[in-house]
């Protein structure tokens, strides 16, 4: 697993977990990540939107053009089954290997 | 395929919707971010700006938005846009590879449609594979009593039909015309598989003793007579001195072996005895066709019409006796004599397709290799290997599809040019297309080499780690050298085959032309005129050859004129059986073969305006009349093969069996020179000689010498003079009917020597390609030779020696696969053998001075490397 990579994984990781909570449109996901990582796992608005689509791509979220205030039209993005499927798998791996980093951190202290 | 092609379609669709709601949705993402910031209070256009600065940029957020969303078809079109590009920055290579495919493509293309078509396709009749074609012997045709024989007692075919090409006069309009004409048994176009466009066509019905006469027109004559198809049936056209009723007209393009404007029925010419067809010993031009029934072989069908000649031969012993029958597919018949030819021009296409193809390896293989470095940097810059292949998959089938589609033109250009130029006897000339299947035989042929050639080195050369070309520099990495000296071999060895084929060919058209007719046929104007009908009586046709002859000598530019009724080099129209006295049937059954001769009836004068020279005796003159004593002028072959070591002149010859004498006893009175009667590439064959007004004929041809240009159509004005209800026709000089009468040679000839040039050209460009490349890729080698002290000399035997290898082992495989494809030039050579050591000999010199001097060139720049610059460019 190269730097990119991971970082990539993390990126659909965490839009994945935010739709889990319900279908939303590109800026309020890109508010709610704000939000969640407290600013301490910064990602770039230029990423998301790319990531969002080769999710979609992938068959882990699905999108609708849907009208919204005023006159516009907003893609709203809802994590479909194999994005829930894929989600869980990631986060198992993940408390698992964040598992492992702690007890290396923490032996012998 | 269908669903497919939608799927695609609703794609591209797709994808410039999907586009549009990209910069929708960026655009719906910076407004609420806008809006976002302006509530924290942020001016309007610092809040443009953030929004901006934290989408990183709306182009490249929307290009890297986009390039997510592209599919294969994409990737294909953006390497279909750089794939054009690097074409059009190395124009050089990709006009010599265009110019090599469109060349291999559109000759191949052409010229295999046209073999093709007259050689392969089935003729266009109705299971034709199962037509064959029926005479007494090979060049014969039949008697009407054998064919009725025949068909009553054969039981291979459905049926046997026949035909009898002839020529009518049509009695309309201010001329009569002459018109081509097939009679035709009733049977025929249903043997034939014939369906009629408009009418029907001949049935039993027709040839009832009390049925009206009835005709079926060409659709070309029905149009040109009547306006149109429908408007013929049921008029009445004035044929000779007859009326007939147009009942059908046949489909636009039907023919049967000639083409003919008007189809009549043999039957009643039979019983009328047109033409003596009663005879059993009349067998003329009348030819049967047969189908054959389901499941019967030729073979078995020519057994069993084998025996039924028999049993005819043992039943008519006096006419049959000796008399055999021909059997061929009827497509055998039709493609005649162009087979030979034909095979041998397509031959040379593909050997020269061949060349191209091999240039073009050659070609491509060094274009990799001088780009080994650009592949290198790509693989070091994490292009992966099927990257780099699929690039050079697009760039290469680029090639070949413009490659193809110009090649298509130019190939239906040299089709039209070589249908113009073919010799007009040609058979299925009418039938000849473009054929789609052969140009995408040949384009996938270029492709695939353009594939193999181009990609595997590429292949390899993607293996090549980006690291040792990068360090390199240049990254020239030496290019399969023995792949390309192969190639260079397989280029000469392909060019040695074509130029000793064209060696051949124009050997035996210099044979040709040094050939001595016997006359000069120089200046000499031919017509052909009719007197057919009860209005001819012999007594008026021979006033008329006289005065015609007058007044074609009065025409101002004419030098001298008569009448025959053959014209030399097209071969004798009446050949005849003749008896000598004192010799009876026993001896010359004894001998082997009755005495005969071509018969050729000619008004005084012939000789002298031939200019065929008089050996003995006399030449025939105004005391010849038709009732003074019946005289002969025989030739040279005659004179050798009946009265050696006697005088000729005196003796007497007499037409037919000795049992059945047919005319009178003649006195000969002359011996002349032969002439080349039968063809310019025959032997001399025996001619008896008498004077037209002797023994009239209905057909005859003015020959005419003339002084430079004498226009035609005082020519025939003078015959009209005489009686202008006498149709003229047919008219040319000797000189095109020698020409003509080549023409299948010439079409060799010349096919084979642009092929043959082309093909040396293309070997010494090969040749040259491969030792320059060498001596390029060499430079420092050259350059620490020459720095070491060896000689230009040294340097030039260097690049030169191995070359030379390479040549001879080329030239003589070329020589060996020259004599092996000897045979198929066999009957197409004249006054030299296939295997001619002189030609052979003279090809394999101008082939290995051409080749040395193309490995010399490249060799002695070699010699000029400055080993200083060459080290220091390491």
């Amino acid at each position: 697993m190269n730097k990119t990579q991971l970082l990539q994984g993390t990126l659909d990781l965490l839009i994945l977990r935010i739709l889990e909570l319900g279908p939303n449109h590109g800026w309020g996901i890109s508010n709610r990540l704000q939000q969640i990582s407290n600013d301490g796992l910064k990602t770039s608005q230029g990423s998301l939107y790319p990531a969002l689509h080769r999710l979609e791509m992938r068959g882990e979220v699905k999108s609708e053009m849907t009208a919204s205030e005023n006159n516009r039209r907003a893609r709203v993005y809802t994590m479909t089954r194999s994005g829930r499927k894929r989600l869980n798998h990631e986060t198992e791996v993940w408390e698992a290997f964040a598992l492992s980093m702690r007890r290396v951190l923490e032996e012998g202290r | 395929m269908i669903a497919r092609l939608f799927a695609t379609l609703r794609g591209l669709l797709g994808r410039r919707r999907i586009e549009g709601e990209i910069v929708e949705e960026l655009y719906d993402h910076l407004e609420r971010e806008i809006e976002a910031h302006r509530s924290r209070g942020v001016s309007a256009e610092e809040a443009r700006r953030l929004a901006l600065r934290d989408l990183g940029g709306l182009p490249q957020t929307l290009e890297s938005t986009r390039a997510v969303r592209a599919t294969w078809l994409d990737t294909v079109w953006r390497d279909v846009g750089y794939g054009a590009r690097v074409l059009r920055r190395s124009p050089r290579f990709t006009a010599t590879a265009l110019t090599l495919l469109i060349l291999g493509i559109g000759s191949t293309t052409a010229i295999v449609s046209i073999a093709y078509t007259v050689l392969v396709r089935p003729l266009p009749y109705a299971d034709a594979d199962r037509l064959v074609f029926l005479a007494e012997q090979e060049g014969s045709g039949i008697a009407w009593p054998n064919f009725d024989d025949w068909r009553r007692r054969a039981s291979s075919f459905e049926g046997i039909a026949s035909s009898l090409a002839d020529a009518v006069i049509l009695r309309s309009g201010p001329f009569p015309q002459a018109l081509d004409s097939l009679s035709v048994t009733a049977d025929f176009f249903g043997i034939l598989g014939a369906t009629s466009f408009q009418g029907r066509l001949f049935d039993q019905s027709d040839v009832r003793p009390d049925a009206a006469p009835t005709a079926v027109l060409s659709h070309a004559f029905a149009l040109r007579e009547f306006g149109s198809a429908l408007a013929a049936i049921g008029q009445s056209i004035s044929l000779n001195s007859g009326s007939y009723t147009v009942i059908g007209v046949l489909p636009p393009g039907f023919r049967y072996m000639t083409a003919a404007h008007v189809y009549l029925l043999l039957e009643p010419q039979v019983a009328a005895n047109y033409r003596t067809m009663q005879g059993r010993r009349n067998h003329t031009t009348l030819y049967a066709v047969g189908r054959l029934k389901p499941g019967v072989s030729v073979t078995s069908a020519r057994a069993e019409m084998q025996n039924i000649a028999a049993a005819l031969a043992l039943q008519y012993p006096d006419t049959n006796k000796g008399s055999g029958v021909y059997v061929v597919p009827l497509s055998d018949r039709v493609i005649g004599d162009m087979a030979p030819t034909l095979t041998v021009v397509a031959g040379a296409v593909v050997l020269l397709m061949l060349i191209a193809c091999v240039n073009l390896a050659g070609l491509l293989l060094n274009k990799s290799a001088s780009r080994a470095g650009e592949f290198g940097i790509r693989a070091a810059l994490g292009g992966s290997r099927w990257d780099l292949i699929r690039q050079l998959l697009i760039e290469q089938a680029l090639l070949v599809f413009v490659g193809g589609a110009l090649g298509a033109v130019v190939g239906a250009g040299m089709l039209a040019a070589l249908v113009s130029i073919a010799p007009p006897e040609m058979p299925r000339l009418n039938e000849i297309r473009v054929d789609v299947v052969m140009l995408s035989w040949t384009t996938l042929v270029s492709g695939g080499c353009a594939f193999v050639f181009g990609i595997v080195p590429a292949i390899k050369a993607s293996g090549v780690s980006g690291q040792l070309v990068a360090r390199s520099g240049r990254g020239s990495a030496r290019s399969a050298p023995a792949l390309r000296q192969g190639l260079m071999l397989a280029e000469i060895a392909v060019a040695t085959v074509l130029l000793s084929g064209a060696g051949l060919m124009v050997h035996t058209m210099i044979r040709l032309a040094r050939v001595d007719p016997g006359f000069d046929p120089h200046n000499l104007q031919t017509l052909k005129f009719s007197l057919t009908g009860p209005l001819w009586p012999d007594t008026r046709k021979q006033v008329f050859y006289e005065a015609v002859v007058d007044r074609l000598r009065a025409v101002p530019g004419v030098d001298n004129a008569a009448l025959t009724y053959s014209l030399p080099i097209l071969g004798s129209n009446w050949w005849s059986v003749f008896s000598v006295p004192g010799k009876s049937a026993e001896h010359w059954i004894s001998v082997g073969e009755f005495p005969n001769a071509g018969m050729v009836p000619v008004t005084a004068g012939y000789f002298e305006t031939l200019r065929i020279p008089l050996v003995k005796g006399r030449y025939f003159n105004q005391s010849d009349t038709p009732d003074s004593l019946p005289v002969a002028i025989v030739n040279s072959s005659v004179a050798r093969k009946y009265w050696v070591n006697e005088d000729p002149l005196g003796k007497q010859v007499r037409q037919g069996f000795p049992a059945e004498p047919f005319g009178p006893w003649r006195t000969v009175v002359g011996v002349v020179g032969d002439i080349k009667q039968e063809g310019i590439d025959r032997a001399t064959s025996p001619q008896v000689f008498m004077p037209i007004v002797q023994l009239p004929r209905a057909t005859a041809f003015a020959i005419v010498r003339t002084r430079g240009a004498v226009p035609l159509w005082s020519l025939e004005a003078a015959i009209h003079d005489v009686d202008r209800n006498v149709p003229v026709f047919n008219d040319r000089t000797i000189d095109q009917v020698m020409r003509a009468s080549s023409s299948r040679r010439r079409v060799a000839m010349i096919v084979l020597s642009v092929f043959g040039v082309v093909a040396v050209l293309l070997a010494a460009i090969g040749v040259y390609g491969v030792i320059a490349q060498g001596v390029a890729e060499r430079r420092q080698e050259i350059g620490l030779r020459m720095a070491l002290g060896a000689t230009a000399g040294q340097i030039l035997r260097l690049f030169l020696r191995h070359g030379l290898l390479v040549v001879a082992v080329g030239i003589a495989c070329g020589v060996l696969m020259a004599l092996a494809a000897a045979r198929s030039l066999a009957s197409l050579v004249f006054g030299v053998t296939v295997t001619d050591p002189a030609t052979l000999t003279a090809v394999a010199a101008f082939l290995t001075v051409v080749t040395l001097v193309a490995c010399y060139l490249p060799a002695r720049s070699a010699t000029r490397v400055d080993p200083l610059e060459a080290l220091r460019s390491e």
